[in-house]
């Protein structure tokens, strides 16, 4: 029950502010519409507090489960669930959907009822894209997000919001529906291979189903560009500064902060463990377009006049590590992976407000207008500092630990990629330093920046929380990874077919990434039931360097 | 007396539209009478019949069959007839449309409509046609003083004429072959000579009916008169005739094509995946250069009828099932937006340019909202139940492995959510323009209610009307 609680109060709340807004736009009811949406979104977080209290951080299954029949002729469930990948995210949706709201606080007054009910909606899809277990239900979670977005973008937005509201859908969408054809598809091979003859879209049924090579190359290729392109990965980023510039706020955050992970989710939830022998096959090229990216966006970064591009740019930096990490499919690099999915949602978040705060004063988000903010408003640059160093992964902030575990992974699995992605790292270092020194040191030159009030009560509210976050992340990695680490094992399980070792090692439990993430101990690969591999794709035998012998074979 | 079941939903509606006629006749001058309340009650009538012959596949003369197929139509057309009667009160009066005629005509267009989805002879489903297509075309040119209305009802005219023709040539030569109009009579004569190739004659027979049907449900390259007579025919009489003709034409072509032709299968189906293909890029394409609602929405009709035609190529059980669920989704889909848009419209402005639609949302929150839905549904989004009809039609071609025509399907989808979201954009997104929008009416809203409760309904919990599409299809496997 807590799941659909959870998935569907924010939805419920959406229901309610609508009522309590009253007919039309009405500023007088600003305020009751304001604290209820507030309220919704802050017990939401709280239930997703209590999801994360009471997760069983040793279980690798899917805790929460609940199962009903929805359309039974076609084997649709409604199935959810979660997981050591998924409980962070949802934990983060319901961290950043209440700052979202409390941020447009006093930047939003155009019918602000219709502006909580969206993101408020917009909340209930995203929890449940990361619960579904059912493809079907996910699909259908994953198309309706792009709904209230849109409404963001475009009604709320900056000048030529509509033109990146119409962008943003018709870009995301296009990559979705292909998806779609490919989950009928498999839904259709089960059909066929099942006695029964009726489809399924259960996850846990699809992973054991053995799809010929032409057609599990086809249908991994669908799903992957229908996430790669949320991600974005280059080169299918271009509908993301166009988005995040134009987007209000709160929609920046929540974009950046959670859907772009709804797409690297969507890769190691389903696209890779569905089709694993396809996943190895192009692993590779995918990670080729993530060291790219990397590279490309922080250097596209460096250059942008404008503090919501650069920023928009350094999340293609950003998630391409993400990318990288998962590519690795190594403990390291997957828990680096969700780690760095995590820190990005916090840390870009909170440069979104950070960059929404000067807005809000000066209406402006161009570099050059600013410059020796520290004189007017101290404590701002230092909250603005704290969060660029969370950005830039300062060792003892949460960014360093999902960069450093990322790089880690990617070297065992091919220190090339490693090597070019690293230099994303110093590169990141460049632009955001140099961003925050142009804005907050040196002379106050601009006459308009004399008069900058600092930071106000409600802006404590959201700084404080996110950097609270990002030290915590950073100090106490173990209270994240460890209940992510059964369920990345056994994802790696079933995607490479390597085996962990169910001992843990003396001395109590350790995270398997500080004990060589059992790459040590593997035995022989592990022929499991229902895969196999295609004709002139070895399979992978556990070496040191597992996947960088196999994947020599394809290129 | 059972011979007669079968005819008793259309004998209630064809009732109630003599006696809409009778009260018009009677009227004084100047009196005001609820005339639609006439079609209203033959409507329920003829719906609670139809739920109540379920399941007793009554034959009537052996002409006429209301298997379940033919009561599931009977259904979604009593649907539309019934929002088209609550939508229409206030908006013929400010169009200075004469009632009596106009309910009559609607009522007899459902009556032929209905006649058609239940016709199991070739020649009484050229009869149907002509009785809805009569009172269509006069429909379409109802607006006497209006020069687009008439000139859009001499063009459907002329050219539905010349379809009806071809079909009636197809009927002629089904008939040398076989020896027959009745349509088990030509699948028996069918599938006796199914060994080799088929005859010049039989391809024929095919062929024409195929253009016959392809016109009524105006698929490409057949789909000239769409945008004209949509855009020239009052809005209303769009809404009704782009939800109810379609209906019954597909149930026609349904019928006629996936039993009685099934032995000739591997002839029609390339053929008519061509045109599903071309059908559904044609329509998306060429919608998204409209700058008029009326035919804007024409084009994404005749991108429907592309879809719709999947499920015919499918030709399986799904493929059946998914043509009768997308029907019912498309009728209270595109009945609410058009439905909206006449609503809108007053005596002297039609209020379908897209600019009319400017800043909408101020002054309109809620039928913003509900426009907003139906035309989501259009787009096939989630939750709403043109996202389960796509669904359905795609897996459908899958199954049967057209895969390239359920990607041509999904990408015109995207294409076509470009030119939904122009309306949303012009609604929301834009600062509003001071054109002056009439009050809706009570029975307008209510029915627009319904209309967008079954939108979500379908969408969310479509698992009764998908199974009662699966029970509908039994007797035309």
């Amino acid at each position: 029950m807590i799941l659909s609680l959870i998935v569907f109060l924010p939805l419920a709340g959406a229901l309610l502010v609508l009522l309590a807004g009253g007919s039309g736009d009405r500023p007088d009811r600003e305020r009751v519409v304001r604290t209820l949406a507030l309220a919704v979104s802050l017990v939401t977080f709280v239930a997703t507090l209590l999801l994360w209290w009471r997760f069983d951080s040793s279980s690798a299954d899917y805790q929460f489960v609940e199962r009903h029949a929805w359309i039974p002729a076609f084997g649709i469930q409604y199935l959810v669930g979660v997981d050591g990948i998924s409980l962070f995210l949802i934990v983060l949706t319901g961290f950043l959907t209440p700052l979202a709201l409390l941020s447009s606080w006093d930047s939003v007054h155009k019918n602000v009822k219709m502006f909580s009910f969206f993101l408020l909606a917009l909340e209930s899809s995203m929890l449940g894209v990361f619960v579904s277990i059912d493809l079907f239900l996910f699909y259908m979670f994953w198309d309706f997000v792009l709904i209230p977005m849109y409404f963001l973008i475009g009604i709320w937005g900056y000048e030529r919001r509509v033109y990146a509201a119409v962008k943003f859908i018709l870009y995301t969408m296009a990559g979705s529906v292909l998806m779609l054809v490919a989950i009928i598809g498999l839904a259709m091979a089960w059909a066929q291979a099942s006695p029964t003859g009726t489809p399924s879209f259960n996850l846990l049924d699809l992973q054991s189903l053995t799809l010929s090579w032409p057609l599990e190359k086809w249908f991994f290729l669908a799903f992957a560009i229908a996430f790669l392109i949320k991600v974005p990965l280059f080169p299918f980023h271009t509908w993301l500064p166009d988005a995040h510039v134009e987007a209000p706020t709160a929609g920046s955050v929540i974009l950046a902060g959670v859907m772009l992970k709804m797409g690297t989710y969507g890769l190691v939830r389903f696209a890779f463990p569905l089709f694993p022998s396809a996943a190895m096959h192009f692993a590779p090229w995918i990670a080729v377009f993530a060291v790219i990216g990397i590279i490309y966006g922080a250097l596209v970064a460096m250059v942008q006049p404008d503090m919501k591009k650069l920023v928009a740019y350094s999340s293609v930096s950003h998630l391409g590590f993400v990318v990288l990490g998962l590519c690795a499919m190594n403990v390291q690099g997957l828990e680096g992976s969700i780690y760095q999915m995590l820190n990005h949602g916090v840390s870009t978040g909170g440069l979104f407000m950070i960059v929404g705060m000067l807005s809000d004063r000066r209406h402006t988000r161009l570099i050059s207008e600013y410059g020796g903010l520290k004189a007017v408003m101290p404590r701002f640059v230092a909250a603005f500092l704290l969060i660029t160093l969370s950005s830039i992964a300062l060792p003892g902030m949460n960014g360093f630990i999902g960069e450093f575990l990322i790089l880690l992974g990617g070297y065992l699995w091919n220190s090339k990629f490693a090597a070019f992605a690293a230099s994303g790292v110093i590169l990141s270092a460049v632009y955001m330093l140099w961003m925050f020194q142009r804005v907050n040191y040196g002379e106050l030159t601009n006459p308009k920046n004399r008069a900058l009030p600092d930071l106000t009560p409600r802006e404590w509210a959201l700084v404080v929380p996110t950097i609270a976050v990002a030290i915590a992340m950073g100090i106490f990695p173990v209270a994240f990874l460890r209940p992510m680490e059964p369920a990345v094992k056994r994802t790696i399980e079933r995607v490479t077919g390597r085996s962990f070792a169910q001992t843990p090692a003396a001395g109590g439990w350790r995270l398997a990434i500080w004990n060589g993430g059992g790459v040590d101990r593997q035995p022989p690969r592990r022929e499991s039931p229902g895969f196999k591999p295609p004709a002139g794709v070895e399979p992978r035998t556990a070496t040191r360097e597992p996947r960088s012998a196999g994947a020599k074979n394809h290129d | 007396m059972t011979e007669y079941l079968g005819l008793i939903p259309l004998s209630i509606v064809a009732l109630s539209a003599a006696a809409a006629m009778l009260a018009e006749a009677f009227r004084q001058p100047g009196e005001r009478m609820w005339i639609a309340g006439l079609g209203l009650i033959g409507l329920f009538g003829a719906a609670i019949a139809s739920g109540s012959l379920w399941n007793s596949d009554a034959h009537s003369m052996g002409v006429i069959r209301s298997d379940n197929f033919a009561l599931f139509i009977n259904i979604v057309l009593c649907l539309i007839g019934i929002l088209t009667m609550v939508f229409s009160n206030e908006v013929i009066e400010r169009e200075h449309i004469p009632a009596g005629e106009y309910y009559a005509l609607t009522l007899f267009a459902i009556c032929g409509m209905m006649m058609m989805a239940a016709a199991t002879d070739l020649l009484v489903i050229f009869l149907a046609l002509e009785i809805l297509s009569l009172a269509v075309y006069v429909l379409t040119g109802i607006r006497r003083s209006s020069a687009a209305g008439a000139e859009a009802a001499f063009k459907y005219f002329l050219l539905g004429a010349f379809s009806s023709a071809l079909f009636l040539y197809g009927v002629a030569f089904t008939f040398a072959l076989s020896g027959s109009t009745r349509i088990e009579d030509i699948g028996m004569a069918l599938s006796a000579q199914a060994s080799g190739s088929p005859s010049t004659v039989a391809l024929l027979a095919v062929g024409l009916l195929a253009v016959g049907f392809a016109f009524k449900v105006s698929a490409v390259p057949f789909h000239m008169w769409t945008p004209d007579a949509y855009e020239g025919a009052p809005t209303i009489v769009t809404a009704f005739m782009s939800t109810g003709v379609k209906a019954a034409a597909f149930a026609a072509f349904a019928r006629v094509f996936l039993s009685p032709l099934e032995p000739l299968q591997a002839h029609w189906i390339p053929v008519l995946s061509a045109i599903a293909g071309i059908t559904m890029i044609f329509g998306t394409v060429v919608g998204v250069v409209q700058t008029n609602v009326k035919r804007m929405l024409a084009y994404s009709s005749i991108a429907h009828a592309g879809y719709i035609l999947l499920g015919i190529v499918s030709a399986n059980r799904d493929g059946k099932a998914a043509i009768l669920f997308y029907l019912l989704a498309y009728a209270v889909t595109n009945i609410g937006a058009l439905g909206i848009v006449a609503l809108l419209g007053t005596g002297r402005h039609q209020h379908d340019e897209l600019r009319d639609f400017s800043g909408l949302w101020r002054s309109r929150p809620g039928l913003t909202g509900l426009m907003t839905v139906f035309l989501l549904s259009l787009g096939g989004i989630p939750p709403t139940a043109g996202f389960i009809g796509k669904w359905y039609i795609f897996s459908a071609a899958i199954q049967r492995g057209h895969y390239w025509l359920a990607i041509i399907g999904v990408l015109t989808s995207v294409v076509s959510v470009f030119f939904y979201l122009r309306i949303v954009v012009m609604m929301y997104m834009t600062e509003g323009s001071e054109t002056e929008r009439p009050r809706v009416a009570a029975a307008a809203l209510a029915g627009l209610a319904l209309a967008v409760i079954a939108v979500f309904y379908l969408g969310i919990l479509p698992t009764r009307v998908l199974d009662l599409a699966l029970e509908s299809i039994s007797t035309i496997l």
